[in-house]
């Protein structure tokens, strides 16, 4: 077989998907944050971003940091199929990312979420988008979620009433690790939607502007004293 | 003397306390008469016991909340307490089980066994509308 | 005749996560940062009475007997030394003692450190051992918890006097532009009326807690430390110390029913008008005295309930002087100037002691630029020990 053979099916044969419609949050302390989606050509500056928290071992960083490093990288060179990577942007500069999979059209697979700024529920808003994106958007019945740490796992156990499909393993399993799972299912979704997932639309242009050039932080809460110099060789 | 009613079919219940001697109720119960400062021995050995009496039936709405961050123990994504009245003026806090309150409405205690709480199970107050006994739906049962 | 006791020193940890550090370790820091404001680091055999505030040793950090721990950790044996707990209240609880020591004549120096480390388990842990306080058969079998009754208490507040939604919003962005500018204060952030009540996003990013109370009503769970030197006024070791004392002026506690449906009326807070006719009347003060005040803003209605009950402002009329900004940094009577519990943190043992660290700051004139309290006098302090069922009041004086 030629290697050109081989490298369509390495290369994951990708289902086209809706663009999901950027939005507009205005967070607790004003500021506001464009919620929308990354691309390929921009992995550049998620990676640097992701990276220094591969090195934070607390509170699962390292492990969710590394994974997300891994389809991130993955997804720029065609190594997983239908992923979608959604950023916020506060001021220019990346305060959190999602990243996820659709697996045909029904299904959502939830890969992982990362908030860098703290304490203005970046995370969550990000994961709304996330599921918003997946049924609402791309018309998924359902999406299969886990996570690394068990409190972000009980929060949205919790928040989202999430089905617990545990029961069924192994023949339902995540394809994080092949572990049990849970799942955010439509119904579920519109009983909560009201609760979790806001944002205007259409985003502003003045906005979306300001998140057109993605920056990498140069603070990290989890990283006291980081220096953006030590840690990247190429610019931004 | 055996008393064999004992083992039977037992109904949670959540008692109020009369002082026998100027018969204050309380909810709970002190171990010394506000009034009259009667004493309290729950042992029934130095004094006989207050006499007391379940608490449950009409009541009506003081006050109440829909609780998003419950404590460890509990799987729900919210739950709806309140503090109610009943007409011989004892009040009482607990479970809401109404969608909808509104301050002053009419309602029903009851009384159901809960294991949410760490050790052994607990009895707790039910609030609701029905006059039909509501399923604990809520309510692990171990 | 009882003894002058003042405050001589104060130090303290920045609130927050520090769920990585030993509870007694970090209690000990804030003590040696007193030490250092009293300039008595080397000298601090000098202190003969250790207490410590904390509510949570035992459940959460399993341990006991912290008094004596810190002792240790800090060198001070043979120093006395006791715990004191008074769930929330532990701090004013343990600063009333600490006066209680020295006004008896039992000792000169009195070193009172509070600290809780809560954040070493889950958000759904630390609300199960708060709740711990609440009456164990009729209030915490039922899954009730205090931001529970915080809200049951705002409805009830709102159905009487007419406060809103937006009022709450409006006290939390006081609050946190205040805190913003403590260098102690958990959370540095600022927020907006916009974001967390106008505008179409609020009701997301400002979501309910316990209805009515939103996460920008409540405060944040928090570790911390801090700790102040109290010290006999007319003793020559007074004189040991950097700076001169900061006179308490006037301590009052007081209790109420433990199960909250059984206070006469639900919306009176009966143990903080009885602690704070006792300090005022220790003090030879009235409400129209003080010059701002630190009250136990868990739920940020209680703000406006505490300041109604102390007698400064009238009943249900709080809520005007808040919309008025008349408890802001730059109005008639700033309330809350540290940010509050809602913006510095609420490490339940800690913030007693935190409350009467703010107040001598303020009245010191060392508090930050921007949210320094102007030329005041006479400052006051409110710890709840419950929900309102023990509640410890300190009045302190600038001489």
């Amino acid at each position: 077989m030629a290697i050109e053979d081989l490298e369509r099916i390495l290369g994951a044969p990708q289902m086209p998907l809706q663009p999901y419609p950027a939005k507009v949050i205005t967070l607790a302390n004003g500021k506001e944050m464009v919620v929308r989606e990354a691309k390929k050509e921009e992995v550049g500056v998620l990676l640097g971003t992701v990276y220094p928290l591969v090195g934070v071992a607390k509170d699962f960083y390292d492990v969710v940091a590394a994974r997300m490093y891994e389809e991130l990288l993955a997804w720029y060179r065609n190594r997983i199929a239908n992923m979608f990577a959604i950023v916020g942007v506060i001021d220019g500069t990346i305060a959190g990312i999602v990243t996820s999979r659709q697996v045909h059209e029904k299904l959502g697979m939830s890969l992982h979420t990362l908030a860098i700024d703290r304490g203005l529920r970046v995370g969550a808003h990000l994961f709304a988008a996330k599921m918003e994106n997946h049924i609402d958007v791309l018309g998924a019945g359902e999406v299969w979620i886990v996570a690394e740490s068990p409190i972000g796992y009980k929060r949205w156990m919790l928040e989202y009433e999430l089905e617990d499909r545990s029961s069924l393993y192994p023949e339902v399993r995540h394809e994080l690790s092949g572990v049990p799972t849970h799942s955010l299912t439509r119904a579920l979704w519109e009983k909560h939607r009201a609760n979790k997932c806001t944002g205007l639309r259409p985003a502003p242009a003045h906005l979306l502007a300001t998140a057109a050039k993605l920056k990498m932080p140069n603070r990290y809460p989890q990283i006291p004293g980081f220096k953006r110099e030590q840690w990247q060789r190429a610019s931004a | 003397m055996i008393d064999f009613g004992i083992y039977g079919a037992q109904e949670p219940r959540i008692f109020a306390y009369r002082c026998p001697q100027c018969h204050t109720a309380y909810y709970p119960p002190p171990m010394l008469c506000a009034k009259c400062s009667n004493r309290r021995d729950p042992s029934g050995i130095v004094y006989d016991d207050w006499e007391k009496f379940p608490l449950e039936g009409a009541c009506k709405l003081l006050t109440w909340t829909r609780v998003w961050a419950l404590p460890e123990g509990y799987d729900q994504p919210y739950l709806l307490f309140g503090m109610v009245e009943f007409p011989n003026g004892l009040r009482a806090s607990g479970r809401l089980e109404v969608e909808s309150p509104h301050l002053g409405m009419e309602l029903i205690a009851w009384v159901a066994e809960s294991s949410e709480r760490p050790g052994h199970p607990v009895n707790i107050f039910l609030f609701s509308e029905a006059a039909a006994r509501p399923l604990p739906t809520n309510l692990r049962c171990d | 005749m009882a003894a002058r006791v003042g405050i001589a020193a104060t130090g303290q940890i920045k609130f927050g996560n520090l769920s990585e550090y030993d509870l007694v370790d970090i209690m000990a820091y804030a003590a040696t940062e007193a030490m250092e404001d009293g300039g008595i680091v080397e000298k601090h055999s000098i202190i003969d009475q250790v207490i410590v505030a904390n509510m949570g040793g035992g459940i959460i950090n399993h341990q006991t007997g912290i008094a004596s721990s810190l002792v240790s950790r800090l060198n001070l044996e043979p120093a006395s030394a006791e715990l004191v707990e008074n769930g929330p209240a532990s701090g004013a609880s343990a600063v009333k003692v600490g006066w209680m020591a020295i006004a008896s004549g039992l000792a000169d120096v009195v070193l009172v450190v509070g600290g809780e480390t809560m954040r070493k388990v889950t958000g759904w842990a630390a609300t199960d051992f708060v709740a711990t306080l609440l009456h164990p058969e009729a209030e915490y079998n039922m899954g009730l918890t205090l931001p529970a009754f915080g809200a049951m208490f705002t409805r009830l507040y709102m159905e009487r006097y007419g406060l809103t939604e937006r009022d709450l919003a409006l006290i939390a962005v006081k609050d946190h532009e205040n805190g913003a500018k403590n260098k102690f204060a958990h959370v540095e952030e600022t927020c907006t009326i916009e974001a967390i009540h106008d505008n179409a996003n609020a009701h997301v990013v400002n979501n309910y807690v316990a209805e009515p109370l939103r996460l920008y009503s409540v405060c944040p769970v928090s570790d911390g430390a801090a700790a102040v030197i109290l010290v006999n006024m007319d003793s020559p070791k007074a004189q040991q110390f950097r700076k001169p004392p900061i006179r308490i002026a006037g301590i009052g506690s007081a209790t109420d029913t433990h199960c909250v449906h059984n206070r006469k009326d639900p919306l009176a807070l009966a143990a903080v008008r009885v602690s704070a006719e006792r300090a005022y009347a220790m003090a030879g003060l009235r409400p129209a005295d003080i010059s701002f005040a630190e009250l136990h803003d868990a739920f940020v209605t209680l703000e406006m309930a505490i300041s109604e009950e102390v007698g400064l402002f009238p009943r249900g009329k709080a809520v005007d002087a808040v919309r008025r900004g008349d408890t802001r940094i730059d109005g008639c009577l700033p309330i809350s100037p540290s940010g509050g519990l809602k913006a510095k943190g609420h490490p339940v043992g800690a913030t007693g002691v935190s409350q009467v660290v703010e107040l001598v700051r303020q009245l010191r004139g060392e508090a930050e630029p921007g949210r320094q309290v102007k030329d005041p006098r006479y400052g006051m302090a409110v710890n709840f020990g419950g929900f309102a069922n023990n509640v410890v009041t300190i009045i302190c004086a600038r001489e």
